[in-house]
C-alpha cells in the first residue's frame, strides 16, 4: 500500500543497515510509474517539511523533468516550496546531461541561461562524479553530522542510457551503505531493460512496487472494439503491487488498486487476494487423503456390480453389457427378475454371484490346517 | 540417510585411525572421505554427517531475504571456532567488518532447546572414562547464539583473510588468492593437520564490474573446485540465482558438489498458514538439491529436501522438516522445486535435476 511505502521511507534506516529502498517499476501497458514516484515525492517532502521523518533533507536527481516542474508539482500539492533551498536540492540533469548546450553556449551560438533553485550538471556519464555531488548537496541541506537526508531519483531508466548497469548498482549500493542517507527511491520502465538489469535492481531494493493495468493483455487494444469506452476508463486505473523484504527475511505482499486523475493519483483498496503462490513454494506431497465435494459426488453414483445399491431395488447383478445410465436401469430391473437364470433380451450370459462373507460361518472352530492331509 | 549405514566392503581404505581422535573438528564418513561441520547442526544431519572435505558447496540465493547468509554466519563461526583458517570474499568495501556480526557459540546453560540431552544424563551416571566421548561429540558441530556476536580474539589472533570484489577489474586477484590459500592444506596420506574454509559471498552481486563476466566466473568456479578437491578444505560460495542468466545459472549449479537454495516466504499468508503448523516461527525455506558424493557413485537419497529455517527465541538457527497437511498430489519429483516467490512476475525458478 502506498501509505505503508511512505511510512517506511519516512522511518528511514537502522544504524548499520542499509538504508530502505524503493524501487517504482511500470509498463508501457501501464505508464503511471511518474505518477506513484511524483506521490511519494511530495508525501515525502511533506513529512520532511513536518519534521516527522529521519531524513531532514531531499536530493532529487532529476533526468526526465525540468527542475522546475518539479517545484510547481510541490507547489500545487501544497507543499512549501518558498523555503525550498532549505530542505531541497535538484540536480539538473534534465537540461544539458551531456554538456551540448553549454558547448554551444561556449562557442557563442545558443544563449547561455541558468535555472535557479538548482544544480545544473552536465556530466552524466562520469557517475563518481554524481555520487559525489549527491553527498554533497545532501550534506550541504543537513550538515555534516548524523543528520540524514534521502535521495529520489527521478528516472534510473534514463541513467542507464548513459552508464553500465554495474556502475549504477554500485552507485545505488554505496548509496545505501552511506551513513548520511535516511532512503532512497527511483523509478524504472521495465520492459525497456533486459530482464538483468530489472532483477538487479530488485536485488538491491528492499520495496518493489510495480504499477500494472488491470486487463492482462499486453496491449490494451483486446480487440472489442466496442467497449472502447469502458477499456479508456480502465486505462486510466489499475493495479499497484508491492513487495516489502522485511528484516525477518519475510516478504510482504501488498495488492491496491489505483486510479489516475487530474490532481495525482488515488489509491483504493481491494479485498480479493489470491492466494496462489503459497501453492509453488511447498513441495507437492503424493497423496490425498481427502475427497473434494465433486469426488465425494462421483462416488456416491459409481454402480458397484455386484451388490445392492441400498436404494430398495432387487440385486441386479451387472455383467458388463448393459450401459450404466441410471435411467435404463430402470428399465432392465423392470426386465429381470430375482432369479437371474430367466432368459434376457441380450443373450442368455447369466451371473451367478455369492458373497464370499456369506460362505463364512461366524463361529466355527474349525481350523482349516485341519483338512490337510499330512 | 545413506551415511547411517556403514558397510565395511573388501575396498576400505587405510585410513590413519588416529586422526578422528585427535581434531574433533574433523569426522571420519563413509569412502574414505572426512566431515566438517556446516556450523548447523540439523544441516549436518540431513547432509549426512556434514560437508565432506574437498567439496564446493554452492547456495542459491533469494533476492528478496538474507538467509544465505544465516548459512555463511554460520560456517564461518564454525571455522572461527575450531581454528580453521579462514578466507572471505564479499562485495562490500569493507569485508572485515562482516566479521564483527558473525555469531558466537551458545553456552550450554542458556541451551534450552537441547535439554532433552540433559535429561538423558540425569539418568544415566556415565563412567568417568566414557565422558571423553560425550565431550567430543559436542565439539565437532555448534549451536550458534546469533544475538552474540563472536569473541574478537577468534579472529585476530588467527589467519583470517579478507577480499573484496567490488571493485575487481576481473576475477584473477580472487584466484590467485584461493589458490594460494589452499597451498596450504595440500592433501596427503599422513595426519590431517589443519582444514580450511573459503566463503563467498554473492559472486555475482550487480554492484561489481566483473559481474557481467560470466565466463570468466565460470572458469574461476572450476579452478575452486578442482583446487579445493585436492585440498582439506572446504569452500561455500553464495550467488544470486535470479541475477545469472539462465544457461549459466545451469552450469554453475552442475559445477556444484553441494547445492542449496534459500527461499523467502510470503508474510501473514493465510494459505501457508493453513498448510503449515509452525508458520508463525519459519522465516524461509530451504531446499536441498545435491549432496556430495566424494569417492562413489551410490547417490544420496535424502528424507526430505525442503528444510523450513526457523530462528529459535531468535537467536537460534534450527532447520525442520515441513510438518504440512497433504494436498492435491499431481505431479512433484523428489528433486523438484515449483515457482519461487516472486509471483507477480513468474519468474520461475524451477529445478528439474
Amino acid at each position: 500500500m502506498a501509505d505503508s511505502i511512505c511510512r517506511t521511507i519516512r522511518d528511514g534506516a537502522l544504524e548499520g543497515e542499509h538504508a530502505p529502498s524503493l524501487t517504482i517499476k511500470d509498463t508501457t501497458a501501464s505508464p503511471y510509474g511518474f505518477g506513484v514516484f511524483t506521490h511519494v515525492l511530495s508525501q515525502a517532502s511533506t513529512l520532511i517539511l513536518a519534521g516527522k521523518s529521519q531524513s531532514r533533507g531531499l536530493v532529487v536527481v532529476a533526468y526526465s523533468r525540468s527542475p522546475s516542474f518539479y517545484l510547481d508539482f510541490l507547489k500545487r500539492s501544497g507543499v512549501d516550496v518558498a523555503s525550498s533551498q532549505k530542505w531541497i536540492h535538484i540536480l539538473d540533469c534534465y537540461t544539458d546531461p551531456l554538456g551540448w548546450k553549454h558547448q554551444l553556449a561556449d562557442s557563442g551560438i545558443l544563449p547561455s541561461n541558468s535555472s535557479a533553485g538548482a544544480c545544473l550538471f552536465q556530466d552524466v556519464k562520469d557517475i563518481n562524479k554524481l555520487q559525489s555531488l549527491i553527498l554533497e548537496l545532501g550534506s550541504g541541506l543537513v550538515g555534516q553530522g548524523k543528520v540524514r537526508f534521502s535521495v529520489a531519483i527521478d528516472s534510473v531508466t534514463e541513467m542507464l542510457r548513459h552508464v553500465p548497469l554495474s556502475k549504477v548498482a554500485a552507485l545505488i549500493s554505496d548509496l545505501r551503505s552511506h551513513d548520511q542517507i535516511s532512503s532512497i527511491f527511483w523509478l524504472l520502465h521495465s520492459d525497456i531493460h533486459d530482464v538483468r538489469v530489472t532483477t538487479s535492481l530488485e536485488y538491491l531494493s528492499s520495496m518493489v512496487a510495480s504499477v500494472e493495468s488491470l486487463n492482462q493483455s499486453s496491449d490494451g487494444l483486446s480487440g472489442d472494439l466496442g467497449n472502447l469506452s469502458l477499456l479508456e476508463q480502465n486505462f486510466r486505473r489499475g493495479k499497484f503491487h508491492v513487495r516489502f523484504k522485511r528484516r525477518n527475511g519475510r516478504v510482504r505482499v501488498m495488492n491496491e488498486q489505483f486510479h489516475m486523475e487530474e490532481s495525482g493519483i488515488k489509491f483504493t483498496s481491494v479485498t480479493v487476494e489470491d492466494g496462489l503462490v503459497s501453492q509453488g513454494l511447498v513441495p507437492k506431497v503424493l497423496f490425498n487423503l481427502e475427497l473434494s465435494e465433486k469426488e465425494k459426488l462421483e462416488r456416491a453414483r459409481v454402480v458397484l456390480p455386484f451388490e445392492h445399491q441400498g436404494n430398495g431395488k432387487p440385486i441386479q447383478i451387472y455383467d458388463g453389457r448393459r450401459s450404466l445410465a441410471p435411467e435404463s436401469m430402470g428399465e432392465v430391473s423392470a426386465d429381470t427378475s430375482q432369479s437371474s437364470t430367466e432368459e434376457c433380451s441380450n443373450g442368455g450370459g447369466e451371473i451367478i454371484y455369492f458373497r464370499d462373507s456369506d460362505d463364512e460361518r461366524p463361529d466355527s472352530d474349525e481350523d482349516p490346517d485341519d483338512d490337510l492331509d499330512i | 540417510m545413506a551415511a547411517t549405514k556403514t558397510r565395511t566392503s573388501s575396498f576400505s581404505r587405510n585410513l590413519p585411525a588416529a586422526s578422528s581422535a585427535q581434531s574433533p573438528e574433523i569426522k571420519c564418513g563413509p569412502n574414505g572421505t572426512f566431515f566438517v561441520s556446516s556450523g548447523i547442526p540439523d544441516l549436518d544431519k540431513t547432509l549426512g554427517g556434514g560437508i565432506p572435505l574437498g567439496s564446493l558447496v554452492m547456495v542459491m540465493e533469494d533476492s528478496e531475504a538474507p538467509h544465505h547468509m544465516l548459512l555463511l554466519r554460520n560456517f564461518m563461526s564454525q571455522g572461527l571456532v575450531h581454528k580453521q583458517p579462514l578466507l572471505y570474499a564479499s562485495p562490500s568495501k569493507d569485508p572485515r567488518g562482516f566479521l564483527g556480526t558473525l555469531p558466537s557459540p551458545s553456552s550450554p546453560k542458556d541451551d534450552k532447546s537441547r535439554s532433552h540431552d540433559a535429561e538423558q544424563e540425569k539418568g544415566l551416571r556415565i563412567a568417568w572414562q566414557y565422558k571423553k566421548y560425550f565431550d567430543n561429540k559436542q565439539d565437532f558441530s555448534n549451536e550458534f547464539d546469533l544475538r552474540r556476536p563472536l569473541d574478537r580474539h577468534f579472529y585476530t589472533t588467527q589467519h583470517v583473510d579478507c577480499i573484496s570484489t567490488h571493485d575487481l577489474p576481473n576475477l584473477a586477484p580472487l584466484q590467485e588468492r584461493c589458490t594460494s590459500f589452499l597451498s596450504h592444506f595440500p592433501r596427503s596420506d599422513s595426519n590431517i593437520v589443519c582444514t580450511g574454509r573459503i566463503a563467498i559471498q554473492s559472486l555475482c552481486a550487480p554492484q561489481c564490474e566483473n559481474s557481467s563476466m560470466e565466463w570468466e566466473m565460470l572458469s574461476f568456479i572450476r579452478a575452486l573446485k578442482s583446487t579445493v578437491r585436492s585440498a582439506n578444505a572446504v569452500a561455500i560460495i553464495t550467488f544470486p540465482s535470479s541475477l545469472v542468466s539462465p544457461s549459466f545459472c545451469k552450469r554453475w549449479q552442475h559445477l556444484a558438489d553441494c547445492l542449496v537454495s534459500v527461499k523467502a516466504i510470503p508474510d501473514e499468508d493465510k494459505e501457508l498458514a493453513k498448510l503449515l503448523t509452525g508458520y508463525q516461527d519459519i522465516v524461509g525455506f530451504l531446499n536441498i538439491h545435491k549432496v556430495s558424493r566424494i569417492n562413489t557413485q551410490v547417490p544420496a537419497v535424502l528424507e526430505a529436501t525442503t528444510l523450513s529455517i526457523k530462528l529459535q527465541k531468535r537467536r537460534y538457527l534450527v532447520l525442520e522438516c515441513l510438518n504440512q497437511a497433504p494436498i492435491d498430489g499431481s505431479g512433484g519429483t523428489s528433486y523438484g522445486t515449483s515457482g519461487s516467490c516472486s509471483g507477480s512476475s513468474s519468474k520461475s525458478g524451477s529445478l528439474n535435476f
